[in-house]
């Protein structure tokens, strides 16, 4: 019932009446400047910069802007990793080589020892001493010797 | 004394606050002093009226001020001046009751001795005998305790439209909500201020 309501309305009118002391509005702006500058001093300087960020952006709210700096940071860290796993997927050639011994491993790249020693090869170090040593060398297989030097006669 | 003509935002498409807005983001202080001075009143009312407490309007309006200060450069005139500031205002109260819950003590304002004078408060205690046989004080004490049993947002609504005299159009600009709405708050906070004021009603 509209009628109701414009009594109503009426009576809460009446609360424009309730005023402060004649004095506080004339004292209001010279306190508002004291505790500003007492804020000032008080206020961490990454409280100050975050306030400045707010506002640079013009939102009321520092959650939101939070929340999308987060967001941000969480896609930057995902592209970061992703680019590095990326970076090291091996290409198909390198796939169909077998995996490098771990000794291998700590040889330099600019070494012709490359291969990996197998158990119960000689190294080729090793072979090349023999060379040096007026032994031709022995290709064994299967515990065999397979070389196709003849063996010392013994006529 | 008593800010008795509704308060309205400027008509006037040259805003005088334009001008001081831009002074004060070109880094003159003394522009948004005089903006301070302009709005403290009505920002106090609508506080006030909202909190039912003088020290807590009082500490919210240097709050709202100091926030607006530091915000002024993002302000880009998207709005007016008065309502950018009054939706800062209308927020931070929101926020500063629902915090505060309803552990409180009312610290009331004097009555202005000019009611006495005011129209409809002559209109008020000749038509209804209730009114005129409670004193100043006592409806003072009861329109206040009404108030603060309607939620932060209904109070809002009914502070701006019934106390302050603003439009819709202007709370729902402040409130960043549609007009309907805005409608309908009134209307639910106005049906639960009638039961609590039911003493004050015509006989």
């Amino acid at each position: 019932m509209p009628e109701d309501f414009d009594e109503l309305s009426k009576l809460l009118r009446l609360k424009r009446f309730e005023q402060p002391p004649p004095a506080y509005f004339e004292d209001f702006l010279d306190d508002f400047k004291d505790r500003q500058r007492a804020q000032l001093l008080r206020e961490p300087a990454w409280r100050i910069a975050w306030d400045r960020v707010t506002a640079f952006f013009g939102g009321h709210s520092a959650a939101r802007i939070g929340y999308g700096l987060a967001s941000a940071a969480v896609l930057v860290i995902a592209g970061v990793t992703s680019f590095n796993i990326l970076q090291t997927r091996p290409t198909p050639e390198m796939a169909a080589l077998p995996a490098p011994h771990p000794a291998a491993q700590q040889a330099s790249y600019l070494s012709l020892n490359t291969q990996a020693p197998m158990p119960g090869l000689p190294t080729l170090d090793s072979r090349m001493a023999q060379m040096a040593a007026g032994f031709p060398p022995r290709y064994v297989m299967d515990a065999r010797p397979v070389s196709y030097e003849q063996p010392p006669s013994s006529f | 004394m008593a800010d008795a003509a509704p308060v309205n935002p400027p008509a006037n498409p040259v805003n005088p606050d334009i001008e001081l807005v831009a002074r004060t983001q070109a880094g003159d202080p003394r522009a948004f002093d005089e903006l301070v001075v302009k709005y403290s009143p009505r920002l106090y009312g609508l506080v006030y009226n909202m909190t039912s407490n003088h020290e807590d309007a009082n500490d919210l309006l240097q709050d709202v001020f100091a926030k607006a200060f530091r915000s002024i450069n993002g302000f880009r005139g998207k709005s007016s001046f008065y309502t950018w500031i009054h939706s800062i205002a209308v927020n931070m109260t929101i926020n500063f009751l629902k915090k505060r819950g309803r552990r409180f003590q009312m610290s009331l304002d004097d009555v202005d001795l000019n009611i006495q004078n005011d129209k409809e408060f002559i209109e008020l205690t000749a038509t209804s005998s209730p009114v005129r046989e409670a004193d100043l004080g006592e409806l003072q004490q009861k329109l206040n305790e009404a108030m603060q049993k309607l939620s932060p947002e209904h109070r809002a609504v009914v502070t701006m439209f019934d106390i302050q005299g603003m439009p819709h159009a202007e709370i729902s600009k402040i409130l960043g909500v549609s007009e309907g709405t805005v409608r309908s708050r009134l209307f639910y906070a106005h049906r639960q201020l009638q039961a609590y004021l039911e003493e004050f009603r015509k006989k």
